[in-house]
């Protein structure tokens, strides 16, 4: 609109103080919400990856799957319902292990699977590993920086088994520890060799123990699936992932910083808007001396924002991903398109929120200002 | 004759602690077209509030106000707001552009707000600034204009919309005695060539003899002396 535009050109020094200042508080916002997607990426990676839609769990167990051990028979009813196709069994199990030749020691989490199911993730570098053969795994990438190469022996340290490192795979981790996935075999081995509960039934007759079964099912079939499954729950991914180790406390503090930066801006840009319009105040009084609508001028002073915003919010996610492209490897930050819109747009939301302060003033700016009354 | 602006009656109070403060009081007026009247009187006298009434700004406590015939008592404020853009022009005491229009556009705004077409709004700019010498400043923002330039730009601006009452509220306060012949000089003879009803608020005794009336505002009501 006429003014809005001709006032930015006039006072362009303090309108592109502003600009910048909106923009640093854009690029934080695009920032800390890309650290935090990031960091809930890297924590439940290989949950997230999997390609389903429910995770069936053994009841009490609190959605976790660490606490969760079914047995071949729950596998089987599933696979009738769901169809054989849409249910594989999913074993998880944090452990510390040793590599050999190496000192120290690792956390991480062993995810038992398929090989020839939709569980098994894509093979990055080496082999992947299969049914037949027993002994070898796959390991997140991120091991290689702890000095494990392919044909590296893992030893587990509560169980003393001992696999080969076959192949690597990337971004697929647990509880921020790296995954190292292995085939149904020696999942089994691993879970007779570390004394089984026997209630749960995890000796070889009744069909193996898992932690979990992954599903693809719609909304029926996770009904129907509740309904014959009595002693087993029928978990959302969703649900999954926030019931992970840490998961739900570290998006909890994540979301609060993001939260709270929100506010800040507000308050910052909100007094900002409100300073510049304090000080024309006695501009609006003669604009409204000669007949312009106050909503003309509520709408300058909205646009003159939303252009503000709008031009610092581009230029900082061209920032944003300049620095994704230059942050290291290791280093969590994950802004997908989708994130980065709703971002977008809560933050148009909230300038114009921080607008609204000063658009009450406007109204409230009398044009009797205009006549000089203080002569009197 | 015609009165395009007439007050009958008007009388305001203020509140002020607790105290009413009648400031204007069964004030009348009519001023006919082509008639420029000057307003005086000492300070706190309510020069600027009864400006304010005449100018659509103020509400009187009681009394009317009629413009063009048209009567503002009981009008919305968007119908007071499109009233001023339309009926009246403001000549404030500093002129009071707007810092970041450049003189061409300080008038095109008012032909926006107005609706008047971008051609009529070009062409009117131009007989304006011609008329009142201002050809080669069409350009320039107020902070690099003179003091008279400025006023006369703030006239330019007032005439924009071809209002049916002029108000003035010290136009030459800020000026030096040529420039405030001038500046008045303009206002009479734009009143008179286009048929306005114009009222100016001075305390300069110079312009005097450029109106037709002078009046004096005493007691809350006008008193034509000599
Ligand atoms: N908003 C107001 N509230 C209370 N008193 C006011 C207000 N505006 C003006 N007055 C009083 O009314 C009187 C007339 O003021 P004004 O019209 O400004 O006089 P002038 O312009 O002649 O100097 C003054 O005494 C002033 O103090
Ligand atoms: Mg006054």
């Amino acid at each position: 609109m006429y003014l809005a535009i001709r006032e930015m050109r006039f006072a362009k020094v303090r309108y592109s103080l502003i600009a910048t200042i909106m923009l640093l508080i854009a690029f934080l916002v695009l920032f800390v919400t890309g650290l935090a997607r990031g960091l809930a990426y890297d924590n439940a990676a290989s949950i997230q990856n999997m390609d389903a839609t429910h995770f069936v769990m053994e009841k009490g167990s609190n959605h976790r799957f660490t606490r969760s051990q079914l047995n071949g028979q729950a596998l089987a009813q599933a696979g009738v319902i769901a169809g054989e196709d849409n249910v594989q069994p999913l074993g998880v199990k944090m452990t510390t292990m040793k590599a050999e030749g190496l000192a120290g020691k690792l956390d991480v989490t062993l995810l038992g699977i398929r090989p020839e199911g939709w569980l098994m993730p894509q093979v990055t570098e080496g082999e992947g590993i299969a049914t037949g053969e027993t002994g070898d795994v796959l390991v997140d990438r991120k091991l290689k920086d702890s000095g494990i190469g392919l044909g590296t022996v893992l030893v587990d340290q509560a169980s003393g088994l001992k696999w080969r490192v076959s192949g690597f795979v990337s971004h697929e981790s647990f509880s921020h520890s790296p995954a190292v996935f292995l085939n149904e075999h020696d999942w089994q081995q691993l879970q007779t060799g570390t004394a089984a509960r026997p209630e749960a039934g995890g000796a070889e007759e009744d069909g193996g123990a898992y932690s979990a079964i992954a599903v693809k099912a719609n909304k029926h079939q996770a009904e129907q699936l509740a309904a014959e499954l009595p002693d087993d729950e029928i978990v959302t991914k969703s649900d999954a992932v926030s019931a992970i180790p840490g998961y739900k406390e570290e998006q909890g503090s994540l979301l609060l910083m993001t939260i709270f930066l929100f506010i800040i801006s507000l308050f910052v840009l909100a007094v900002f808007f409100y300073v510049i319009t304090i000080q024309k105040s006695s501009q609006f009084g003669i604009l409204k001396a000669i007949g312009t609508r106050t909503g003309y001028l509520v709408r300058s002073v909205a646009l003159q924002v939303l252009l503000l915003s709008s031009a610092s919010l581009m230029v900082s996610i061209l920032l944003v991903q300049a620095i994704e492209a230059v942050l290291p490897d290791g280093m969590p930050f994950r802004l997908q398109a989708s994130t980065l819109a709703y971002t977008s747009a809560a933050f148009i939301v909230m300038t114009l929120a921080g607008s609204l302060f000063s658009v009450w003033k406007v109204t409230r700016i009398d044009a009797l200002d205009a006549i000089g009354r203080s002569a009197a | 004759m015609r009165h395009r602006l007439i007050l009958n009656e008007i009388t305001h109070t203020f509140e002020d602690g607790g105290m009413q403060r009648t400031v204007l009081d069964r004030l009348s007026l009519q001023v006919a077209e082509g008639e420029l009247v000057a307003v005086m009187g000492p300070s706190g006298s309510g020069k600027s509030t009864f400006l304010s009434i005449a100018g659509a700004l103020l509400k009187p406590t009681s009394g009317e106000v009629l413009l063009d015939g048209e009567s503002m008592a009981g009008k919305e404020k968007q119908a007071l707001s499109d009233m001023r853009l339309h009926k009246l022009g403001f000549i404030f005491q500093n002129a009071n552009l707007i810092p970041y229009l450049k003189v061409e556009e300080q008038l095109m705004l008012v032909a926006k707000l107005g609706d008047m077409s971008r051609a009529k709004a070009n062409d009117r700019i131009g007989e304006l600034l011609h008329k009142l010498g201002l050809d080669h400043r069409r350009h320039a923002y107020p902070e690099k204009l003179s003091g008279g330039e400025r006023q006369r730009v703030a006239i330019a601006r007032a005439l924009m919309n071809d209002p049916a009452v002029l108000l003035a509220d010290e136009p030459t306060a800020s000026l030096d005695a040529g420039r405030g012949m001038d500046v008045v000089g303009m206002i009479a003879r734009e009143a008179k060539e286009r048929g306005k009803s114009a009222i100016m608020v001075t305390h300069d005794e110079r312009v005097l003899s450029l109106c037709d009336r002078v009046l004096y505002l005493e007691h809350g009501s006008l008193i034509e002396k000599y």
